[in-house]
């Protein structure tokens, strides 16, 4: 067992969990999504991209770009919820939560695309 | 499994570094922020109040890079000044760790080697015009790459000397010159220096090791069957092994002075033209002075001393050898023991009544030595030295023998002359058979035209390509003569001043062709001038007004307004 790779693997999945755990639940309803997840999701996606850098193999160029695609959803969405509740009046209207909801659901496919990448070369690997 | 994307190697080595910091930086920061938003505060009303993750990022954010802005929006509580003491030491900790890392990435040498290489990569692709690739950067290398640079030639160079290619960096050659440090034996090291490159026109291996040269020889002739190589190569052995597998040009210095020393003594005109030519750019026409018959002292008995004695002793010349080490296999019989830097050992060679003597020692201070030495002893000596490295040349130049063989310039020089014409190997060839007294009258006319710095050689060829304008007035059967093109009138200045050497028609090859010479298409012709002659000689072929008005002395109405109103007018010469 290879435990860089464990390392690597556990945060490329932890990263889709976070964000699937924050994705879930009613779209407009501030409730069911906690900004902690959010911002967990937004942190653990940052350590998998950094963990991908400097790989030189096609797969982990795809598996780069892909993570470069979850920190932009994820960033994009916490402008939203920070410029939303500090800097307007407006406050977590229904229409704001749908809007961060939804970004947090585009890095979502980026991120089950990473894992899906992941297994594939470990399953070639293995091979 | 996976092919790895060719690309900036050391940008990768710098991320794969830079992997840890990185990760330990975003886990400080994550901590710091998380923890701020626990801890409990008051807001100046006195109501309980935590900060949420934006005001914690950005109390976090001025607090690591060391700004900070102070408590805000209201005054901490102890709990957040501690958290705050916590933050403070996390984040610069985590930074001091990335800064450390980068600046020991920036120094370590696999890094530095890494990057450089990528930098030479770039700039060799980045070459967009005709280039040589120059193995070994000595004095030969270094004397080929000033002379291919000034002509506008791009060259890069290829050493595995450090100190070499250093000196190469502070110079300022006149086109760009790419360099690295790396061994050119190996042929992937001769493929980053563009060997497989469309624009490399030709290779030059004249590092001082004869199997390097031979290695870089065959790499080249494999690799890219197009470009030429040219090859130094010191033992017979070599250059017949570099010759069997169609090495364009090999020099070989030894060979190449015994070839000089024969035609100054049979044909002494013919010696200062070829060895003029044959010296790099700052070559001088030899002294005029005939290497006389009767006995010559050969001092040194080494491959050259060998070689020398053997083609005297075949011209039917009397040689005395003075030799210190008396075991040399094959020492002539009567070689005096010594190493001629002293009169006792020259006298005993009988310097007095000798015509003239080589000093052919290894030792450049040993070989000035026995020169000044026998000049005491007999003034009237011919005086023939071998200078073997470059570093000395202003000694050698004072001392003013009648001949130096320098390895340097005579492979630098032989290479150079090749390059600037691929009609000159002939040239030299045709002129060596005519009588002497040929080559008498146009080295005097060359030296006329040039001054003592050897004339600029230049091949012309007359096609649609290289001299449009000419070719267009040949096709309308205006008959063109090389002194209609060469002279202002008939008999007249020379509107240029070029001596014409070599004329190749199809197969036939005129040498010194006749002032009424015509041109036919096809034709190329070498010529010899000033420096800078062939830039303007070319504007003349090329540009059909300026033809037309060295031709007929009248403008040529240009533009098609003009070649409608009045016709193309017809040129007659």
């Amino acid at each position: 067992m290879n435990m860089s790779k464990v390392v690597f693997g556990f945060f490329v999945l932890l990263a889709l969990t976070l964000n699937f755990g924050f994705f879930i639940g009613e779209i407009d309803n501030p409730d069911h999504h906690n900004v902690y997840e959010l911002f967990a999701a937004l942190v653990v996606g940052l350590i998998a991209t950094v963990m991908k850098l400097g790989e030189r193999s096609q797969m982990s160029a795809m598996l780069l770009a892909s993570s470069l695609v979850v920190d932009l959803h994820l960033i994009a969405a916490a402008l939203v919820w920070a410029i939303a509740v500090h800097m307007t009046d407006a406050g977590l209207t229904p229409a704001v939560m749908a809007t961060i909801v939804s970004l947090s659901g585009g890095a979502l496919l980026a991120n089950l695309l990473s894992v899906v990448l992941l297994t594939m070369e470990t399953a070639g690997y293995s091979r | 499994m996976n092919s790895p994307v060719p690309g900036d190697a050391h940008m990768a080595l710098f991320f794969r570094r830079m992997r840890a910091p990185l990760v330990v930086l975003i886990t400080a920061y994550a901590i710091a922020t998380f923890g701020f938003t626990l801890m409990p505060g008051e807001d100046d009303q006195g109501n309980p109040w935590r900060l949420s993750l934006f005001e914690a990022f950005y109390v976090v954010s001025y607090t690591g890079s060391t700004i900070g802005f102070g408590e805000v929006p209201y005054p901490f509580s102890p709990a957040q000044r501690l958290w705050t003491i916590v933050s403070i030491y996390l984040t610069v900790v985590a930074w001091l760790f990335s800064i450390g890392t980068i600046i020991s990435l920036l120094q370590d040498p696999a890094f530095i080697h890494s990057r450089r290489r990528s930098r030479f990569r770039r700039a060799v692709a980045g070459l967009s015009q005709p280039f040589y690739l120059v193995c070994g950067y000595g004095d030969t290398g270094r004397l080929l790459t000033r002379a291919l640079s000034e002509q506008g030639h791009a060259v890069v160079v290829i050493d595995h000397n450090a100190d070499k290619i250093d000196a190469l960096s502070v110079e300022t050659p006149a086109s760009p010159v790419p360099h690295i440090r790396a061994d050119a034996r190996r042929p992937d090291n001769l493929e980053l220096a563009g060997l497989r490159s469309r624009w490399c026109l030709g290779v030059m291996a004249v590092t001082g090791d004869d199997s390097a040269n031979l290695k870089i020889a065959v790499s080249a002739k494999l690799l890219n069957q197009r470009c030429t190589v040219y090859a130094r190569a010191d033992e017979y052995r070599v250059a017949d092994n570099m010759r069997s597998f169609n090495t364009d040009h090999v020099v070989n210095p030894v060979e190449e002075y015994v070839r000089r020393m024969r035609l100054a003594i049979k044909q002494p005109a013919a010696f200062r033209l070829y060895h003029w030519l044959q010296s790099g750019p700052d070559a001088r026409p030899p002294a005029s002075r005939r290497p006389p018959r009767g006995r010559w002292i050969l001092c040194g008995y080494g491959r050259l001393g060998c070689a020398m004695h053997a083609m005297l002793v075949d011209l039917g010349l009397e040689v005395t050898v003075i030799e210190e080490n008396t075991d040399l296999p094959g020492l002539p019989t009567g070689t005096v023991q010594g190493r001629g830097t002293g009169a006792d050992s020259l006298s005993a060679a009988g310097v007095e009544t000798a015509v003239g003597i080589l000093a052919t020692t290894r030792d450049d201070v040993d070989n000035l030595s026995i020169l000044i030495t026998a000049r005491d002893l007999n003034p009237d000596l011919y005086l023939g030295v071998l200078e073997n490295g470059l570093s000395s040349h202003e000694l050698f130049r004072a001392a003013e023998p009648d001949l130096i063989a320098q390895p340097s310039t005579t492979i630098a020089g032989s290479i150079l002359a090749r390059i600037a014409s691929p009609l000159f190997a002939s040239f030299i060839e045709q002129l060596l058979a005519q009588p002497d007294a040929t080559s008498d009258e146009l080295v005097e006319r060359l030296i006329e035209i040039s001054g003592p710095q050897p004339p600029e050689l230049m091949t012309v060829r007359i096609s649609e390509k290289r001299a449009p304008a000419l070719a267009r007035l040949l096709a309308e059967d205006v008959p063109v003569s090389l002194d209609a093109l060469l002279r202002r009138s008939p008999g007249g200045p020379p509107r240029e001043a070029v001596e014409t050497l070599l004329l190749r028609r199809g197969d036939r090859e005129i040498l010194l062709p006749g002032a009424e010479t015509e041109l036919t298409m096809g034709d190329r012709l070498l010529l010899a001038g000033r420096s800078g002659c062939s830039r303007r000689l070319r504007g003349l072929l090329e540009n059909d007004n300026r033809l037309a008005r060295a031709l007929t002395g009248q403008d040529l109405h240009q533009g098609w307004l003009w070649t409608r109103l009045f016709g193309r007018p017809r040129i007659t010469s």
